[in-house]
């Protein structure tokens, strides 16, 4: 099993969560929407696998690079 | 290096005597198997347990098989036995010469790890680094360069060898600078590169180092904790993480050292030998009429919503002919060079997934670089737009934002390679500004998505109505009715019919369109070939 962080590209706050823990998510879906600079923007999946964590709740703020998910694949 | 006494046999012999010439093509075989013994077994072993690859074993996994020809071969220090007898030698600590990568010559060099760690070798003429011989052999054949760096600079204990100390710049990097202009350099650091080899890896068109196991720093943990009195592990300070992502010194990072060749072999397969000549077109099979589908509907209705600038240019360019350039570093634009029809193009391309595409200092110094590279080397460039302006705040100011990006904006006002303007969504303000070229043709393709003006209607009506909104009963109803009121002229269809943006393209064509005009700026490129001259001062 290897663990895949995904990070926040940018400073921002998180909009929407759109998947759970244990769900399966292929390789470019979204997991949850950022907003940052009046734009909404997906953190995509960049491996397909199962959500093993998400760190964060809606409209917590976050820091470029923090890691925001984890997927298991 | 085995002991091995070489010289004449004595007429005492019982073997039959060799002849002079003999002897002395058994002294050059003996020599040069010196010399490809390099530090000998023990430390070649230690350089892999280290997972790093011999200097020449890298110079054989980059250049096209049996390429290398190498130059100053015998170039090392002599040991002598009391009659003058050669004993062994030990090879100078760098290895250089020319070969070919994709049937192209190129002069390459590195500093050979094994012996005395890479450092000079005490001979008044160097091979390699900066000031080397490798770099003539560059600059004099008008081909590119490329540095394998493994090591970590001047060592003190060339004073005492030389009895005087050498003031920096002599042996300096001014043919490190003078090649910038005329011939592509690629640099791989590929051990622990401090001072002069770290300096000259800077000093390079595109540089890339390995991920876990180099580092590249002006001064190594020793030197930090005694100025600083800081305890700094060498990754820390210097690791891919720092230098690649954070600070932008290298460009580009590798997992492995083969790896990194790769990416070698695929930056030079994008730029002429040198700036005399135009960059290789090579034969595609994409057809040039492809119109994707994808590219109609790639654009999200809501203009807040970020969208895939990488999967839009690779949709349009050749398919799998993008490298890019700086992918971990200044994120907000993206930097590639590409193929389209087989000829070489630099894209820029802003990412609205980055702070919506604004440009901080960063990307301002990535494009810059870019740019600059695409044009000393003619590479057309095509801007694929999508800024809302430059990066806002009390941080982004402390960065100098503000300068960068104008530098950014000064730079593409000087360039004098052909550029396309092609704008997919937001056009705003200066960093608008500098995503075209006014001294040619200047021309500005734009998407129907597309919108531009000194600063969005949203936000702007607030700006420049708040009297008036903040008089009204219902402030935000006000602010909606004059928004609603200035909507219809934002449209890009409006600024077409004034001719102000020379034509819109339904997005499907922009292969087919793109492709054209980047065809017809060959007659163009062939006509300004050549060093590019700069002047003037960037702010």
């Amino acid at each position: 099993m290897a663990k895949t962080e995904l990070m926040s590209p940018v400073t921002g706050t998180v909009w929407k969560i759109e998947r759970s823990v244990g769900d399966r998510v292929e390789e470019g879906e979204s997991v949850l929407i950022l907003e940052s600079m009046k734009m909404e923007i997906p953190l995509e999946a960049t491996v397909s696998g199962v959500i093993a964590e998400i760190t964060v709740e809606e409209s917590a703020s976050v820091e470029e690079d923090q890691v925001l998910c984890v997927i298991e694949s | 290096m085995c002991d091995r006494v070489m010289s004449k046999r004595s007429k005492d012999d019982a073997l039959p005597q060799a002849s002079e010439r003999e002897v002395q093509l058994a002294e050059l075989t003996f020599r040069r198997e010196e010399s490809r013994a390099m530090g000998g077994p023990e430390a070649i072993e230690r350089q892999h347990l280290n997972n790093r690859l011999t200097v020449r074993e890298r110079i054989t996994e980059l250049t096209d098989s049996g390429s290398f020809r190498e130059v100053g071969t015998l170039a090392g220090t002599g040991k002598y036995d009391e009659n003058n007898r050669l004993v062994s030698v030990t090879p100078a600590p760098y290895v250089a010469g020319l070969a070919k990568i994709e049937g192209r010559p190129v002069a390459l060099g590195g500093e050979d790890f094994t012996v005395r760690g890479g450092t000079t070798f005490g001979s008044t003429r160097r091979k390699g680094g900066q000031g080397g011989f490798v770099e003539d052999l560059a600059f004099h054949y008008r081909i590119p360069l490329i540095n394998l760096i493994d090591g970590a600079g001047g060592s003190v204990t060339s004073i005492k060898r030389r009895g005087h100390s050498v003031f920096p710049g002599v042996h300096g990097f001014e043919r490190s600078v003078q090649l910038l202009g005329v011939v592509p350099v690629a640099s791989a650091v590929l051990g622990t590169a401090a001072g002069g080899p770290a300096g000259r890896a800077i000093l390079s068109h595109f540089s890339v180092m390995i991920r876990d196991s180099s580092q590249i720093f002006a001064a190594g943990p020793p030197v930090v904790k005694r100025s600083l009195g800081q305890v700094i592990d060498k990754s820390d300070l210097g690791g891919a993480k720092v230098a690649v992502d954070t600070a932008g010194s290298v460009h580009n990072a590798a997992d492995t050292e083969k790896e990194a060749f790769e990416q070698i072999r695929r930056f030079l397969s994008f730029m002429p030998s040198n700036v005399w000549e135009l960059p290789p077109v090579t034969a595609s099979t994409d057809p040039v009429d492809r119109c994707e589908e994808l590219l109609a509907s790639i654009i999200p209705e809501k203009r807040t919503q970020a969208y895939n600038m990488h999967r839009l240019v690779n949709a349009v360019v050749d398919q799998d002919s993008t490298f890019e350039i700086q992918p971990t570093f200044g994120k907000a634009v993206i930097t590639t060079l590409a193929r389209l029809d087989g000829r070489p193009v630099g894209i820029i391309a802003n990412n609205p997934r980055v702070y919506g595409g604004a440009m901080d200092a960063k990307a301002a110094r990535k494009q810059i670089h870019f740019m600059e590279l695409c044009d000393t080397f003619h590479i057309p460039l095509i801007f694929f737009v999508d800024v809302p302006g430059f990066l806002v705040g009390k941080k982004a100011e402390e960065e100098g934002t503000l300068r960068e990006g104008m530098r950014a904006v000064y730079v593409a006002g000087n360039l004098k390679v052909p550029t396309l303007t092609l704008v997919i969504r937001k056009c705003y303000g200066m960093a608008g500004m500098g995503t075209c070229n006014k001294n040619g043709v200047d021309l500005k393709l734009a998407w129907p998505s597309a919108e531009w003006g000194s600063l969005p209607v949203e936000g702007g009506v607030a700006a420049a109505f708040r009297k008036e909104i903040m008089a009204a009963t219902d402030p935000v109803a006000k602010e909606k009715e004059i928004e609603a009121e200035f909507k219809p002229y934002a449209s890009p269809f409006r600024t077409a019919e004034a001719f102000s943006v020379e034509e819109i393209i339904d997005p499907r064509e922009t292969r087919p369109v793109l492709c054209e005009f980047i065809a017809l700026a060959e007659r163009r490129l062939r006509a300004e070939l050549g060093p590019r001259s700069r002047c003037g001062v960037a702010p």
